[in-house]
C-alpha cells in the first residue's frame, strides 16, 4: 500500500463556460482551473491547500472526492485511483464541501445524520451509537442542539454538523473544503480547535482547503499554496515561514474613500514600493501588507503613507511585525496579483 | 449495501419530515380531495352525470371514473417529482454531492429511497377515496374497483420509476437548475390522456402517448371504473404493456443515469 494517503500527480482540469451575448448568441470560453497540480498528503497529517478564490482548491477537492473527472494527470486516495476505483475511494473518505447547506432543513441534526448514515449503509445499533458519538465529538451535544431543526442552526452549528457527517463512517481520510468559510471569528476558532483535536485524537488524515492563512498556520502540519491552478509552494508551515525569515511585514490598515477601489489602491502601492505587496479588504477597511528587508521599512513606510495621504485614505493602523504564513503568501503571489 | 437499508432510509426520511412538518402532512391529505373536487367541479360546468354516461357510452359512475383518473394522474406526477425532481431538490438544498457519494449506484439510490414515499402516498390517497367509491358503488363492487386501482398504482409505478430516472439523468447532466418539470409534467399528463382520452389526440401526439408509461397507468386506473363492462378484458393487456415498459425503462435508466452522472462529473455540473 502507498505511503501517501493522498497522491496527486500533474492534475489538469479545464472547464468550458458559455458567456451569453444576447438572446441567441453565446461565446465559448475554456478556463484552465488546474495546470499540472502535484502534491502528496502523508498519513495522519493535516494538510492545507491554501489559495485565493478561484485558485483551483475546490476543483482539486472535487476530483479527490470523485465528484469531478480530471482532464489529465492522476490522483489516488489510500492507493485507490479516484477515476478507476471511485467506489473504493468513496468508501474511505469523509467529505464536507459546503458548510451553509447540504442537509434537510426540516430535519434535526440527529435525524439528518441518521438518514445519511443509512444512505452510506449503516443501520441499527451501530448507526445509533455512531451518531451519538460524532454529535459529541463535534460538540453539538454539549450545545444541546442535536434535536433542533437544521433550519434553526447557526452557521457555526451547520459547520459542526457537516464535519459530523464527514466523520460518520469513521473514514481514514477527511476532505474538507473551506470548513470555516463565512463563520464569525469565535465559531471559526472553535471549529479550528475541533479540527486539530479530531485529526490528532482520531488519527485521521485531513486535507483542508482555506484561503485563510491564519487558519492554515494554526491547523496544518504542511501547506501547499495554490494560485491560478498551480502549486507555487509546498512545505511545513515553519519551513515556509523561514523563506521570509530575513523579511519583516509592514501592515497598514486604511479606510479608503468611496471612489477608490481595492485593486486600484493596490496597483498604486505596488507602483510605489519595490517589494511584494497585497491588499485584504476587511469590514470597510483595507489591510495593506508589504513584505521587505528590515532596512527598507522606514523609507517604504514614509513613501506609502505619503501616497495614502494623497489618495485621501484614512490611516487606521501601521505595524511592523515578524513574518507569518500570510507573508509567505504575499511574497509568493504579491507581484502577480489575483 | 442492500436495497433494504435504502428503503429504510426513505421511510426514516419521510417519518422525520412529516413529524417535524405537520402542515405538509395535512396538505398531502387535502391535496387529492382538492384535485378531485376541481375535476368534478369543472366537469359539472360542462354537463350532468347523465350526459357524461351518454358521452362515455357505458354505465359508469362519473365519480368513480374521476377518482380513478385523479389517483392515476397524481401518482404519475408524484413519481416524476419524487425521482426525476429529486435531483433538482437535492441540488437546491446542497445534498446532491453527498447522495452521489453514497456507495450505491445513483439510479438505485434515487429510486429506492423514493419508493416508500410513493407507496405511502398512493395508499393514503386510495384510503381517502375509498369511502367515496364504496358509497357510490356498494361494498363488493366498490372493493373490487379499489383493488384494481391499487393494482394500477402499484404496477404502474414500476415503469414510471425507470422513466423518471431517465429524466433524472438528464437533470443531473445539465448545469441548469430551472425547474423543467413544472412545464413538462402538464405535457406528460396531456399526452397520457389525463385530460382527453389518448385516442382523441392527433396522430403524432398518440405516438408520444404510446411510449409514455403514464398512459397505461391512467388507462388501467380508468378501467377500474368500468369493471363489469367488456372493457375489463383490457386489464391484462395494459398490465402486459406496463410490465414490458418496466423492463425497458428500468434497464435503460440504469445505463443512461450513469452516463448522465459521468457527463456531469466531466463538466463540473455537480
Amino acid at each position: 500500500m502507498s505511503e501517501a494517503a493522498i497522491s496527486v500527480r500533474d492534475l489538469e482540469k479545464r472547464y468550458t463556460t458559455y458567456l451569453r451575448r444576447g438572446m441567441f448568441r453565446r461565446e465559448r470560453r475554456v478556463v484552465e482551473a488546474l495546470k499540472g497540480v502535484s502534491f502528496e498528503v502523508r498519513r495522519g497529517e493535516v494538510f492545507g491547500l491554501l489559495g485565493p478564490n478561484g485558485a483551483g482548491k475546490t476543483t482539486t477537492v472535487k476530483i479527490l472526492c470523485t465528484l469531478l473527472l480530471p482532464d489529465g494527470g492522476r490522483a489516488s486516495v489510500l492507493g485507490y485511483d479516484v477515476v478507476e476505483q471511485a467506489p473504493d475511494v468513496r468508501r474511505r473518505i469523509g467529505v464536507s464541501l459546503t458548510v451553509e447547506k447540504g442537509f434537510f432543513w426540516k430535519l434535526t441534526g440527529r435525524e439528518n445524520l441518521t438518514y445519511f448514515g443509512m444512505l452510506y449503509g449503516m443501520d441499527g445499533r451501530r448507526l445509533r451509537e455512531r451518531v451519538e458519538e460524532v454529535l459529541g465529538l463535534v460538540g453539538l451535544t454539549d450545545l444541546g442542539v442535536e434535536d433542533k431543526l437544521y433550519e434553526e442552526y447557526s452557521l457555526g452549528m451547520k459547520a459542526r454538523l457537516s464535519i459530523a457527517r464527514a466523520l460518520l463512517t469513521d473514514p481514514d481520510v477527511l476532505i474538507l473544503d473551506e470548513p470555516t468559510l463565512g463563520l464569525d471569528p469565535p465559531s471559526a476558532r472553535t471549529l479550528r480547535e475541533l479540527l486539530v483535536r479530531i485529526a490528532h485524537d482520531e488519527g485521521k488524515t485531513v486535507l483542508v482547503t482555506t484561503h485563510n492563512m491564519f487558519e492554515a498556520e494554526i491547523v496544518c502540519d504542511r501547506v501547499a499554496i495554490i494560485n491560478q491552478g498551480r502549486i507555487i509552494a509546498l512545505d511545513a508551515v515553519e519551513a515556509l515561514k523561514r523563506r521570509v525569515s530575513d523579511r519583516v511585514s509592514l501592515e497598514i490598515v486604511v479606510t479608503p474613500p468611496a471612489h477608490v477601489r481595492v485593486d486600484g489602491l493596490l496597483a498604486r502601492v505596488r507602483g510605489e514600493v519595490d517589494s511584494p505587496a497585497d491588499a485584504f479588504p476587511e469590514n470597510g477597511t483595507v489591510r495593506l501588507k508589504i513584505v521587505q528587508p528590515p532596512e527598507r521599512v522606514e523609507e517604504t513606510t514614509s513613501r506609502v503613507l505619503s501616497l495614502l495621504h494623497s489618495m485621501r485614505c484614512g490611516i487606521r493602523r501601521v505595524e511592523v511585525s515578524e513574518p507569518t504564513l500570510e507573508d509567505v503568501f504575499v511574497q509568493l503571489t504579491g507581484r502577480t496579483g489575483f | 449495501m442492500g436495497v433494504k437499508t435504502l428503503l429504510k432510509s426513505g421511510i426514516v426520511l419521510d417519518l422525520y419530515f412529516f413529524k417535524n412538518n405537520r402542515s405538509a402532512f395535512v396538505s398531502m391529505l387535502i391535496w387529492p380531495y382538492l384535485t378531485l373536487g376541481l375535476i368534478l367541479g369543472m366537469g359539472a360546468m360542462f354537463g350532468s352525470a347523465q350526459a357524461f354516461r351518454q358521452n362515455v357510452g357505458l354505465p359508469v359512475n362519473p365519480l368513480t371514473y374521476f377518482v380513478a383518473s385523479t389517483l392515476a394522474m397524481m401518482v404519475s406526477l408524484d413519481v416524476m417529482w419524487g425521482v426525476g425532481g429529486s435531483v433538482l431538490h437535492h441540488r437546491w438544498i446542497g445534498t446532491l454531492p453527498y447522495v452521489l457519494l453514497s456507495p450505491n449506484r445513483t439510479s438505485v439510490t434515487l429510486v429506492f429511497t423514493y419508493v416508500p414515499r410513493y407507496l405511502m402516498t398512493a395508499a393514503i390517497q386510495l384510503a381517502e377515496f375509498a369511502p367515496l367509491v364504496l358509497a357510490v358503488e356498494g361494498l363488493s363492487v366498490g372493493t373490487l374497483k379499489l383493488g384494481v386501482m391499487a393494482l394500477a398504482a402499484t404496477v404502474g409505478m414500476l415503469p414510471l420509476l425507470g422513466f423518471a430516472a431517465l429524466f433524472a439523468s438528464f437533470l443531473l447532466s445539465i448545469k441548469e437548475e430551472s425547474n423543467v418539470l413544472s412545464f413538462l409534467n402538464p405535457l406528460i399528463l396531456l399526452f397520457s390522456g389525463a385530460f382527453y382520452p389518448a385516442y382523441l389526440l392527433p396522430r403524432w401526439a398518440q405516438l408520444i402517448s404510446a411510449i409514455l408509461p403514464s398512459t397505461y397507468t391512467i388507462e388501467l386506473a380508468r378501467v377500474a371504473a368500468l369493471i363489469g363492462s367488456p372493457e375489463l378484458r383490457r386489464v391484462t393487456l395494459l398490465i402486459g404493456a406496463l410490465v414490458a415498459m418496466t423492463a425497458l425503462y428500468n434497464s435503460a435508466s440504469g445505463l443512461v443515469i450513469e452516463a448522465g452522472e459521468r457527463r456531469a462529473m466531466r463538466e463540473g455540473a455537480i
